[in-house]
């Protein structure tokens, strides 16, 4: 068994470093407490893990949040408007950001898709990990799967080890 | 001094160049390694190129390895720019011919550090 383990606090740790590192402004990234309300427009973002273990790191927020994410991670001022192409892309490279680093905590090696965003994740997989976090007060859900037998039986337990 | 910056996000190209240009470089953009190596074949002679790993098309270490079998663009500097942490990753672009590693997400200070070390900037005194 691999001594590595990603569960929550992993993913945590990983993605407060991505936004405390490229996205400045709108507050540290924090656990959300309560309930979700519900997202308007939802957005998602994902990247794939290929190889010995599949799965993927998918982002999801509402368009609004988004669009501030966008604006903060390419230094845009507060009333800038985001394009269509800005937004998708900000958010895959957020994306990406935050499963990049995943995959190098993953047991196995293996290669990383091309982030893609879309209004709903890929229907398929078994989920492992679900953080709820809060960007000044707007949540962002990160969620971590697999999309194989073999990673899908080490989704017991709150850890992937 | 040029810089090339080949990433196949804009977002992350717009990071890159506006730390850059803010450190005295002059940059221009690539979105994969096939489109740096036609503005190379084209003539432009940047000093550095910052480097994503994994790009449609064509990928950063494909790209690092062409541009290192080419002896006239020997003098270039190559800066992997990447979320691709993994020790081994590191070491199969260091030895494909990159010179740095910059995993992502870096802050602008991450980057100048990188870039002082291999002597494209000046090195920040503080007093």
């Amino acid at each position: 068994m691999s001594p590595i383990a990603v569960g929550e606090r992993e993913i945590f740790e990983i993605a407060r470093e991505v936004f405390d590192a490229m996205i400045p402004g709108g507050g540290a990234l924090e656990e959300w407490h309560g309930d979700l309300p519900v997202q308007h427009e939802p957005l998602t973002a994902w990247v794939a893990f290929h190889g010995p273990f599949s799965g993927r790191a998918v982002l999801s927020s509402e368009r609004g949040t988004v669009d501030d994410l966008a604006s903060a991670l390419l230094g845009l001022g507060p009333d800038a408007v985001v394009g269509d192409e800005d937004r998708l892309d900000a958010f895959g490279e957020i994306a990406n950001m935050v499963g990049g680093n995943l995959k190098s905590l993953l047991p196995f090696p293996g290669t990383l898709g091309l982030p893609e965003v879309a209004a709903e994740p890929p229907a398929d997989g078994v989920l492992l990990e679900k953080l709820r976090l809060s960007w000044g007060g707007r949540p962002i859900v990160i969620t971590l799967w697999s999309t194989d037998s073999a990673a899908a039986a080490l989704s017991e337990g709150s850890t992937l080890q | 001094m040029r810089a090339l910056v080949i990433d196949d996000s804009r977002a992350m190209r717009r990071i890159v160049s506006g730390i850059l240009k803010d450190l005295g470089l002059e940059p221009y953009e690539a979105e994969h390694g096939q489109a740096a190596l036609a503005l190379l074949e084209d003539g432009l002679d940047p000093a550095l190129a910052c480097v994503d790993w994994n790009m449609p098309v064509m990928d950063g270490l494909t790209f690092v390895t062409s541009v290192r079998a080419r002896p006239q663009w020997r003098s270039m500097t190559l800066m992997m720019v990447t979320t691709e942490s993994e020790q081994s990753q590191i070491v199969r672009a260091l030895a494909a011919g990159a010179h740095e590693y910059l995993i992502k997400p870096f802050t602008p200070d991450a980057m100048r550090a990188k870039l002082e070390i291999l002597g494209l900037v000046r090195t920040e005194t503080h007093a």
